[in-house]
Formats: structure tokens, C-alpha cells, sequence
């Protein structure tokens, strides 16, 4: 690999620019550079001791920790292809995967496999490049203004690329990162804005329900911290039009983006709808790295240095959406007179619980292995903060008792805890096409 | 009061096992916020982040008593 391409290598560089200073604060902790570079080294050099070699795939269940930031750039250092997973993900599940991943054929400079849902029902590894995870940075850096004096806070699951994104710009342009454990503890959120020593500047990312929970149960002291934020990402699922103003009225000075961005295409897109085009559904222009364009199906396709690499183990499925350096998205779209990308919804039935997408037929594949269910169909709910949550109408099994907390014990041992459902229902059928495949139709036409 | 909290936030969170002295370790960020805003529209109360807590979410009962000691303050 040639010099100056990995994330690591501008990592060392700002190691030696700013060696003092704070990268990593989580909890009372704090890690200057020197000891961040220090203990990745350490941890890189037993990683090759133990057997890691140049791209070989290494499972690491995330965490909101220094640790674990430590163990995934210490991958990449010993040439090895970090595997973060969800920190729950049932153990048959995180050991399919690392054998999927020792078996299949990983293109050469691959940096991660990050693990999202899809429209077939199985989840799938998607495979990252060193190059791309650059490119994500410069993207981020050019257009939302990251500089030295920020205090990056991380609220998001860090196996997610909402959040694991935002470590890249942050310590390639020497400011601080903070890790908290995420929105349950508010006010360890707020708390965030009074450390000591603190650079008083400061930026995060929430995906929409996590704007909602900080304007629903802390608009109050999110109001008194506006002056200190610099700005504020969101993505990963719609965000209202009236939750939009809402956030410009509380923080009427902070830039707060709507970015374009999925684990397949990196960041895309991003527009700060703050004073002007308060609109939503507006995801603004393509970023520095980054081409749109529209299909003549309505559907978002991007080009450039962020997209995946591909399937981990999955080529045809690479092929149907990765062909000629375009990925073909989902995404219903259009570009407006001013090449602004709009959204409008996804032509596929996957859920989207506050930023995790799934699958409602892994759901419901999952539920028809329990005796008890004779025929199942997973929908979405609406709900006032994740915006939808999984909802699923079950047949019994005759002699079965209906028990939604047995199915929802039984589909936890299966499943992510995002993608069990939050409601249950009894129903006396199902429906299905002529050829016996739900009629996902019958049930977006009765949605609630 | 408690069983009627119970049935309610049981019927929003299935996967919670509310019989648990340690409730909030086994919520996530989701839980929390239905949780609050769930008795918050209920019984009429203000909440917000502050009460979001290891120790009125520990169980069934300090949650009876976070919702008894809001309902003491209304005017």
C-alpha cells in the first residue's frame, strides 16, 4: 500500500503535530495523542504477535470506550480488516460472520466490514476501504467545518457509520473526541459541554430520534448550551419538517446538517438547513469526493471514492447494486433546480428504527422458527421518537397461547435488540399474493 | 398505581423485565425516553432529563414514587 493513504497515517501525522492534546475523552479519562498513538502501537505490534496479518478479518464487539477506538485503529495498524459488530449481537451470530469473512475473497486494501440490514432479509458486510474511510473524512472536513478547536461528541453506537464517521475528521484535523454512552443519560450528554479544559466549541451527530429525545426531554438545557454548539449532524432516517424548525428556533447560531449518507454509499451528501432551505427531505449537494445522480426508476445512484468495495462473501449481490463504480440505492430521489438532492422515502420495505434499518423478512424468518407461530408478517409502527419501530401480526400455532413477551424473549436470543419487535397482534391470517408471498402491499395500504 | 405503570409501560417495552431491581441497566436510550414520556402524557407531569435516573428508574416502585412525587407538585 502506498504512503499517506490510510486513516492512520494522517493520524500519526497530527500525533506529531499536537502530541499534548487531548483526542479521547470518555468519562473522567482523557488521552492526549501521544498516548492514543502509544497504545495503538502496542496493541498493533501484539495483534501481528497473536497471528494478525494484512487483511484478515478480526471481529470486535463495539463499545462506546477509548478501548475499543484503540483495538479498531490497532487493527488496521497490523494490516488486518476490523470487524466491529454490534456490542449485543448474540454469539452464533458474531461466529457465522467471522467464518463467512475468513472464507471469502476481501480485495485488498480493505480497511472494515461494518454490518448493515438490507432488502433481501439477511444482514450483509459491507467491505470499506482505507481509501474511502479518507475520502469520508475529507468530505466531512471540506463541508461541515471541522477545525482544531472543536469537542466532537460521540452519542452513537461506534460500529455505526453515523458515528464511527465522525472519529475520522475529528482526530485527522487534531480536535477532541467525546465518547459518551449514548442519549439514555442526558444529562452525562450535557455534561459533556462543562468538562473542564473543555474547547467551549462543539459538534455532534444524533440520528432524528436522538434529536427528539434532546428536544422532548432537554430543550431547556439544549437552549442554554446553543451558543457553544458549532453544529450539529443528522441522518441516517427523515427528520420532520416541524422537529427541522423546532431545532432552528432552540439553536438559532449552530449549522445543523441533513446528510446523505449510508454504509454502502459514505457520506454523500450534506446541507446545513439552518437561515435558509429549512425543507425536509433536502440533503443538499454532493460533497468533494462525491457524484449523484438519478435513475430513470427515481432512485439514487452515487460515484466516487466513498462506496464500498462490496458484499463480504456476497458477489452476485455486489453486482446487483455495484456495477461500473455507481451504486444503485434504494432510495426514491430527485435533484432539484438548485442540484439539491431531495429524498423521498425508500422503494423497499425496510424499517428504520431511529437509524438502524430492518429487514422485516429477517424478522419474520426469525419468528417462524418458534413452534408456537404458524404464520407471521413484520410491519412498521409508527412511533413519536424512533420515528418507526417493528410491529408483528402472528397466527398461532392451534393449541398455541398468544405470549407477545415469549415471542419477544425468543426473537432477542435471534436477533439485535433494535430489530425485535417493540408490538405484538394476534391475527387470524395472513395475507399473501397468489404465489404465497406476503402482500407487503395489503399491509403499507392499512399501515397506522 | 404501580400495577397500573406496570401494564402500561409493559405494553410499550416487551423485551423489559419489569419485575427487575436493576431496570434501568437493562433499558437503552429508546426505553428511557418511552418510558418518561409515556407517564410524563398518562398522569399529566412534567419530566425531563434530570429525572431520567439509575435511581428513579431502578424499579417498578421508585417509579410509582418519581410519578407520586411529580403528581405532589402540580399546582
Amino acid at each position: 500500500m502506498s504512503h499517506m493513504r490510510t486513516f492512520e497515517d494522517y493520524l500519526w501525522q497530527t500525533t506529531n503535530r499536537c502530541p499534548g492534546k487531548t483526542a479521547i475523552v470518555c468519562g473522567d479519562a482523557e488521552m492526549t495523542y501521544a498516548r492514543l498513538w502509544e497504545c495503538i502501537q502496542a496493541r498493533a505490534d501484539q495483534l501481528r504477535t497473536e497471528g494478525l496479518g494484512p487483511g484478515m478479518p478480526r471481529a470486535i464487539r463495539a463499545g462506546q470506550t477509548a478501548g475499543f477506538l484503540v483495538e479498531y485503529l490497532a487493527t488496521h495498524l497490523a494490516g488486518g480488516v476490523a470487524m466491529p459488530m454490534e456490542h449485543d449481537i448474540p454469539d452464533e451470530r458474531l461466529h457465522e460472520w467471522e467464518d463467512l469473512a475468513a472464507r471469502a475473497d476481501i480485495p485488498d486494501g480493505t480497511a472494515d466490514i461494518l454490518f448493515t440490514t438490507g432488502t433481501t432479509g439477511k444482514s450483509k458486510g459491507v467491505m470499506i476501504s482505507h481509501e474511502a474511510i479518507v475520502a469520508n473524512a475529507e468530505n466531512l472536513m471540506d463541508a461541515q467545518g471541522f477545525s482544531p478547536g472543536l469537542t466532537f461528541i460521540i452519542c452513537g453506537p461506534l460500529n455505526h457509520i453515523g458515528s464511527l464517521s465522525k472519529v475520522y475528521p475529528t482526530l485527522m484535523c487534531g480536535s477532541t473526541l467525546h465518547i459518551t454512552s449514548g442519549m439514555k443519560d442526558l444529562s452525562a450528554f450535557f455534561a459533556a459541554f462543562d468538562r473542564p479544559g473543555g474547547s467551549g466549541k462543539f459538534a455532534t451527530f444524533l440520528v432524528p430520534a436522538g434529536l427528539r429525545m434532546l428536544m422532548t426531554l432537554g430543550g431547556g438545557k439544549l437552549e442554554a448550551c446553543a451558543d457553544a454548539i458549532d453544529f450539529i449532524e443528522t441522518g441516517a432516517a427523515p427528520l420532520g419538517q416541524s422537529d427541522m424548525e423546532r431545532l432552528c428556533r432552540l439553536l438559532p447560531k449552530t449549522r445543523l446538517y441533513n446528510t446523505y449518507a449510508s454504509t454502502e454509499t459514505g457520506i454523500i451528501c450534506t446541507h446545513d438547513f439552518n437561515g435558509k432551505k429549512c425543507v425536509a427531505g433536502c440533503l443538499g449537494k454532493p460533497m468533494k469526493h462525491s457524484e449523484i445522480f438519478i435513475t430513470e426508476e427515481g432512485t439514487v445512484a452515487c460515484r466516487g471514492k466513498t462506496l464500498m468495495s462490496g458484499y463480504v462473501g456476497d458477489p452476485e449481490l455486489t453486482a446487483a447494486v455495484l456495477r461500473d463504480g455507481i451504486l444503485f440505492t434504494r432510495d426514491n430521489g430527485a435533484i432539484d433546480e438548485e442540484g439539491m438532492l431531495r429524498l423521498g422515502g425508500r422503494a423497499d420495505d425496510v424499517i428504520n428504527v431511529g437509524g438502524f434499518k430492518v429487514a422485516p423478512s429477517e424478522v419474520e424468518d426469525a419468528a417462524m422458527s418458534m413452534p408456537d407461530i404458524e404464520d407471521c408478517v413484520c410491519i412498521p409502527l409508527y412511533h413519536p421518537v424512533a420515528g418507526q419501530v417493528p410491529k408483528l401480526l402472528v397466527v398461532t400455532t392451534a393449541g398455541s397461547v398468544f405470549d407477545k413477551k415469549k415471542i419477544a424473549r425468543f426473537l432477542h436470543e435471534k436477533l439485535e435488540t433494535y430489530k425485535v419487535p417493540a408490538a405484538y397482534e394476534e391475527t387470524d391470517r395472513i395475507h399473501r399474493t397468489y404465489n404465497g408471498k406476503i402482500d407487503r402491499g395489503y399491509y403499507r395500504a392499512h399501515a397506522k | 398505581m404501580k400495577n397500573e405503570i406496570r401494564s402500561m409501560l409493559e405494553e410499550a417495552l416487551p423485551l423489559v423485565d419489569f419485575d427487575s431491581d436493576f431496570l434501568f441497566a437493562e433499558l437503552d436510550s429508546l426505553g428511557v425516553t418511552t418510558i418518561l414520556m409515556l407517564l410524563a402524557e398518562h398522569y399529566d407531569i412534567r419530566l425531563d432529563h434530570r429525572d431520567a435516573t439509575p435511581k428513579n428508574l431502578k424499579n417498578l416502585d421508585s417509579i410509582a414514587a418519581l410519578v407520586k412525587s411529580k403528581l405532589k407538585e402540580q399546582p
